[in-house]
């Protein structure tokens, strides 16, 4: 499905701000798979996925998404198979338009004709959808989105993205700004669709009970590397402890070598 | 005279709506309808001094002011400009082009040839003379917000509208932001340049100044609508539109008319504009900061109920 060899991510080179965002990271995601990423802030999760993307160009490698090289497709146009979902739930809907006209807008991808299909059975199939929020949506089709709560609006995004059914979602901490109960919601709303549609999906958490409870793979970033990558099998007998401490004497190893090669 | 204020502000009103889809709806800045709305004065004038039909003059007129907005949006695209200095590019370049256009004149007059303001009496002819102008205006400017609200709930415009609130939005739906800016500058400096066109044949003459200040006047104009009523709905925002568009010409034409009471010259007008739009900013920023401040007391108290709510719960565990 997507394949990512050996990309690397350098802002400002040359400059006296050069950072390494992403050193050389490769990694293969499987049809069907459904990734959960950690790792601590700046660890390179946020930019991994705006490469993946297409926000910004790689500094070096090659991203291949289904058999094709997309490394220098614009983003707009890999989105036609990635659907992304920011942790700003402002990100992904208009909030100067009513919420019919946001959907309308994600019913497909590509772009648009001179063509009015906003008519009844429309509004008929877009209540129907709003229903499985179950947050009353699907009386306020006329309403701005700007109107609606954080978690509404999420809900929204969620449902908008997953409505031109892509291949490949990508949850960038979509949780993170929702209060509890919204966030509860909007990931048992997120687990339903990856499993209906069969989207492949990697998915940013800070809540590292999230990052084992949900996914078929857990992989975790420091410094702009994938440091650790477990299967199912492996994720089976994780527990947050066995995480940490899997981070722990990774980083420990790391700098004992950095030691060692000051001493040698 | 009445009259003559209505069809000055309907033609006026159909470059408000040009400058309704580049400020508010695309949310761009866009300066280009000062060079636009007299490239579209004289193309119309010289096509019909030329012996073009009147409808063949408009659509070359708009034709013209869609390509100054195509070459905006494309300064902006391509060379990743801020839209407010590509407007002030074309808009520069514009006042030399419609020079040329003008045969290398500043003005040109359509004295004793036929214009859509000598045709309107014959059409009308059971109409004394300002009342035939005046339905004559009123039915283009109908005809434009008709297909102007059509274009605004088809996909196309619906995606434009998505554009100017969160482009984003429109990259993750697959479409390139980029083409959509640039059909949307085409169109609002089409409707610019119609104006434009319509107004040399009201007032029959072209000017190379015609389009000085006319992006304030717009502006206020816009601002002047939305006073009048609260909508999302594209039809009531331009029908706000048309009305911001005759109410400030009527209080243009007061402040020309009886300003001199208060020592006011014509001069003096621009001035009066920028004011009036400086005062629609406050007026419309204080409405934001009270209800905004309302939006934070409502959240405030139920963040407070939740609190207590959870409190309670954690009660009820303890006990």
């Amino acid at each position: 499905m997507l394949k990512i060899e050996q990309i690397s991510k350098v802002f400002y080179p040359g400059t006296v701000n050069e950072k390494t965002a992403i050193e050389y990271i490769d990694l293969t995601v499987n049809d069907g798979d459904f990734i959960t990423v950690v790792g601590s802030n700046g660890s390179g999760k946020s930019t991994l996925f705006n490469l993946i993307s297409g926000t910004f160009p790689v500094t070096g490698g090659k991203i291949t998404l289904n058999g094709k090289d997309v490394t220098n497709t614009p983003e707009y146009k890999r989105a036609f198979t990635i659907g992304r979902i920011f942790q700003d739930p402002t990100k992904g809907t208009a909030a100067q338009m009513s919420i019919e006209d946001n959907m309308v807008t994600a019913l497909y991808k590509g772009m648009k004709g001179l063509k009015i299909t906003l008519n009844a059975s429309k509004r008929g199939y877009f209540k129907e959808e709003l229903k499985q929020l179950s947050m009353g949506l699907e009386d306020r089709l006329k309403d701005n989105v700007g109107l609606l709560s954080g978690g509404q609006r999420q809900a929204l995004t969620l449902l908008m993205t997953v409505l031109s059914r892509p291949q490949m979602l990508l949850l960038d901490e979509h949780t993170a700004a929702l209060d509890p109960r919204n966030a509860q919601i909007v990931m048992d709303l997120t687990t339903q669709f990856i499993e209906r549609y069969k989207l492949t999906s990697l998915m940013v958490t800070h809540n590292m009970q999230h990052a084992i409870d949900f996914g078929n793979r857990l992989i975790m970033m420091d410094e702009g590397r994938i440091i650790l990558d477990l299967t199912a099998e492996e994720k089976k007998s994780l527990t947050v402890q066995k995480l940490v401490k899997m981070f722990k004497s990774i980083k420990n190893r790391e700098y004992a070598s950095d030691e060692d090669l000051l001493t040698t | 005279m009445l009259e003559g204020i209505f069809v000055d502000g309907l033609i006026f009103s159909i470059m408000v709506i040009g400058v309704l889809i580049s400020y508010r709806i695309l949310d761009f800045a866009d300066l280009t309808c000062d060079g636009s709305f007299a490239t579209g004065a004289a193309v119309a004038t010289m096509a019909i001094v030329n012996g073009t039909g009147l409808a063949t003059a408009l659509l070359l007129a708009s034709g013209a002011g869609a390509i100054a907005g195509v070459i905006t949006a494309t300064i902006h695209n391509r060379l990743k400009v801020p839209g407010l200095l590509a407007g002030i590019l074309t808009m520069t370049m514009l006042y030399s082009i419609n020079i040329r256009i003008l045969g290398g004149r500043a003005n040109v007059p359509l004295l004793r040839i036929e214009t859509l303001y000598t045709r309107f009496p014959e059409i009308f002819s059971m109409l004394s003379n300002p009342w035939a102008l005046l339905v004559g205006t009123l039915i283009i400017v109908l005809i434009v917000k008709e297909l102007i609200d059509v274009f605004f709930r088809t996909d196309l415009g619906i995606a434009i509208g998505a554009l100017g609130s969160n482009e984003q939005m429109i990259v993750s739906m697959g479409i390139d932001p980029k083409l959509l800016k640039v059909i949307g500058m085409a169109l609002s400096n089409g409707l610019i340049a119609l104006s434009g066109g319509l107004l040399a044949q009201y007032q029959g003459f072209a000017d190379a100044n015609l389009g000085q200040g006319m992006v304030v006047q717009g502006l206020a104009a816009i601002m002047i609508g939305e006073f009048l009523f609260d909508s999302n709905k594209i039809s009531l925002i331009t029908l706000r539109v048309i009305f911001g568009a005759i109410i400030y010409k009527a209080l243009m034409f007061l402040g020309r008319y009886y300003g001199y009471y208060i020592n006011l010259t014509p001069s003096d007008l621009k001035l009066l504009t920028g004011i009036l739009v400086i005062i629609s900013l406050i007026v419309a920023q204080t409405r934001n900061a009270a209800s905004s401040a309302d939006a934070r007391k409502k959240a405030l108290r139920r963040n407070k109920e939740r609190r207590e709510a959870l409190d309670k719960e954690a009660g009820h565990v303890e006990n």
